[in-house]
């Protein structure tokens, strides 16, 4: 008992003490690193990427995938500049509905919502992969976008919703405030709640878990629609940022996501890991980006480099995991 | 059993519908490709869908098909098109080299192509190549550059998608007049894929870096607008002269607004138009075109954005 609890300790431990090392080999490289506006730069760089990676830990905790998260975010984002904008029209009702900022945003959170219940209902009603069914979703949730935006930003979305995105609120950037506040929630909802410990069993072993009597389809469900609504929450925050929606935004952003999550120490085959290691895992590539600019290393060589981080990642918990 | 009946019911019922639509081919109005390298930027849906719109004006049939910037899948759309009968094809090819052997395709097919925007490294495929000539629109905007910063100066640049040949026409047009001045100094040369957000957060780094940079000079006008954002949050508008590519209109009227200096304009509505006469001329018999035509890229800035301005 002691020597496994010992071992996560050092596990955890281990992607905070890479996340030290990578912050201190590009401080000695660039006296630029570690000022006060480049660290704020980089957490709030790093903010769309931990809502929608924490989104994705809990999918990968149950041994799934989630890799509609970019496009889902591209969508939710639009449809949040749209509602803003321009507002929603029932034709057949003769009804024009108008949204403020906060309308605009829940209206984008509740159709990342859906979007990934639709995920969760065809993985666990048809018994599709969840690789198969949101690279499915990756598709459709694209072509909606460019349905919705004609392929055309839509822009001057007004100053509140920048705030949301460019704000600074009690000294700390407003999107680094709401990525923080979506980390403390799901941290408590992974670690202290029944719903979280399921999820957990669920990715540990299926079968197990429904001998047990737990509601895998049910668990399922909810956690494929968390994923999309952390994926519109992180879409509302682009589009705040840009005060513009791109239709191609969030393009490869599920494989930012999937990198975070295995970098910080979850497993791919479900069970082990958790939302802070994931935390550190998007501060690993969000400090890797930041000093590979700021050292202005060539953009050929930094896909190279990024690839390598994730690789040596994944084989320093292959060995770690042999050993216990 | 009675599912299995059904589905071969259906698929006999969409032979007899594929052979209706062959017969009506005859008679019906002809049909127009639109192939096109990327949909995923508003930029080439502009070509598109003007295309589109130039090519029903003339009475035809227009489809829109996207190559997702990805030569294999332009080869695709280039076999389902011959197969199902298009008589021409306007075409935005995804590469210079990659993409002439899906115009002999076409060619040996007897469909006509007439390329637009992006030129392809052969002058016997295509029927006519309608081009916006890159390199030259960004040599002008080089210029510009130094006369800006009076030949002296730390200056970046915003590559676009590194695998892109637009990408590396702009900047090769830049650099062949800006290297010719010892005195301007490129202190980082980084990517942001043609995005607004990853421009912005390049240029956030950047400028932790080298707080005392004169000039960014940006592969589109999506980038400039996200350098713009970043430069204008820093506090920094005046002091680093900003310039991009494109013509965007959002760029167009910062220029008008002194925040941005200067922009290539692109004339996709014009190389669409130009494309879709070409094609009703040779349905009519016409079958001598010039190999090239270049639609020129205009310079615009503070000295004439009144007249670009809606």
């Amino acid at each position: 008992m002691n020597i496994t609890f010992n071992n996560q300790l050092l596990r955890r431990s281990q992607s905070l003490i890479a996340l030290f090392l990578l912050c201190a080999l590009i401080a000695l490289l660039s006296d630029k690193f570690l000022t006060a506006t480049n660290l704020w730069n980089v957490l709030r760089q790093i903010s769309v990427n931990v809502c929608i990676a924490v989104g994705m830990t809990l999918v990968v905790l149950m041994a799934g995938i989630d890799l509609s998260v970019g496009s889902v975010l591209a969508f939710s984002g639009a449809v949040c500049a749209g509602l803003i904008k321009y507002g929603f029209a029932f034709e057949s009702l003769d009804l024009f509905v108008g949204f403020t900022v906060l309308g605009g945003i829940l209206g984008a959170m509740l159709v990342g919502l859906l979007l990934g219940l639709f995920n969760g209902w065809v993985i666990t009603k048809f018994v599709v992969p969840p690789f198969v069914a949101t690279l499915a979703m990756l598709t459709i949730a694209r072509g909606m976008t460019m349905l919705y935006t004609q392929g055309i930003p839509v822009s001057n979305l007004g100053p509140e919703l920048e705030y949301i995105g460019s704000g600074w609120l009690l000294g700390i950037p407003v999107p680094v405030w709401i990525s923080l506040i979506v980390v403390l929630v799901f941290v408590f909802i992974s670690r202290r709640t029944a719903f979280g410990r399921y999820i957990y069993a669920i990715g540990g072993n299926e079968k197990v878990a429904f001998l047990s009597g737990i509601n895998i389809n049910r668990i399922k469900l909810a956690v494929y629609g968390l994923a999309g609504m952390l994926a519109a929450v992180g879409g509302v925050m682009v589009t705040a940022r840009l005060n513009s929606a791109q239709p191609n935004a969030g393009m490869t952003y599920e494989l930012d996501a999937i990198a975070a999550v295995v970098i910080g120490g979850t497993s791919l085959s479900g069970g082990v890991g958790s939302v802070t290691g994931t935390v550190i895992g998007a501060a690993i590539i969000g400090v890797l980006n930041n000093g590979l600019v700021l050292l202005n290393v060539s953009p050929f060589w930094q896909q190279v480099a990024k690839g390598v981080v994730i690789l040596l990642a994944v084989i320093i918990d292959k060995m770690n995991r042999k050993e216990a | 059993m009675r599912k299995i009946n059904l589905l071969s019911g259906l698929l006999l019922l969409m032979t007899f519908w594929a052979c209706g639509a062959d017969k009506n081919d005859d008679g019906a109005a002809k049909k127009v490709a639109v192939v096109i390298s990327t949909l995923n930027n508003p930029w080439f849906v502009v070509l598109a869908e003007s295309a589109a719109d130039d090519v029903r004006a003339l009475g035809y049939e227009a489809k829109i098909f996207d190559s997702q910037n990805n030569p294999a899948t332009e080869s695709d759309n280039f076999e389902n098109l011959i197969a199902s009968g298009f008589d021409a094809i306007l075409f935005n090819p995804t590469d210079a080299d990659g993409s002439i052997v899906n115009i002999l395709k076409a060619k040996a097919a007897g469909v006509p192509v007439f390329c637009m925007d992006r030129e392809v490294n052969a002058d016997d495929a295509a029927t006519s190549q309608i081009l916006s000539d890159n390199y030259s629109g960004c040599v002008e905007l080089g210029v510009e550059f130094v006369k800006t910063l009076n030949g002296s100066g730390e200056y970046v640049e915003l590559l676009g998608l590194v695998g892109d040949n637009n990408t590396w026409a702009r900047s090769g047009g830049f650099h062949s007049v800006v290297d010719e001045f010892p005195g301007l100094k490129m202190v980082a040369q980084q990517s942001a894929d043609f995005d607004r957000n990853r421009a912005m957060e390049v240029m956030e780094t950047i400028l932790q870096a080298q707080p005392d940079i004169k000039a960014v000079f940006c592969g589109n006008d999506a980038m400039a607008m996200g350098a713009l954002q970043a430069l204008q949050a820093a506090d920094k508008i005046g002091q680093v002269r900003i310039f991009g590519f494109d013509g965007a209109a959002d760029v167009v009227e910062k220029i008008g607004e002194g925040k941005i200096v200067a922009t290539g304009m692109q004339y996709p509505k014009v190389m669409a138009q130009t494309a879709a006469r070409f094609a009703h001329e040779y349905f009519e018999g016409r079958r001598e075109f010039p190999q090239r035509i270049p639609v020129e890229v205009e310079l615009v800035d503070a000295g004439n954005v009144a007249g670009y301005q809606q």
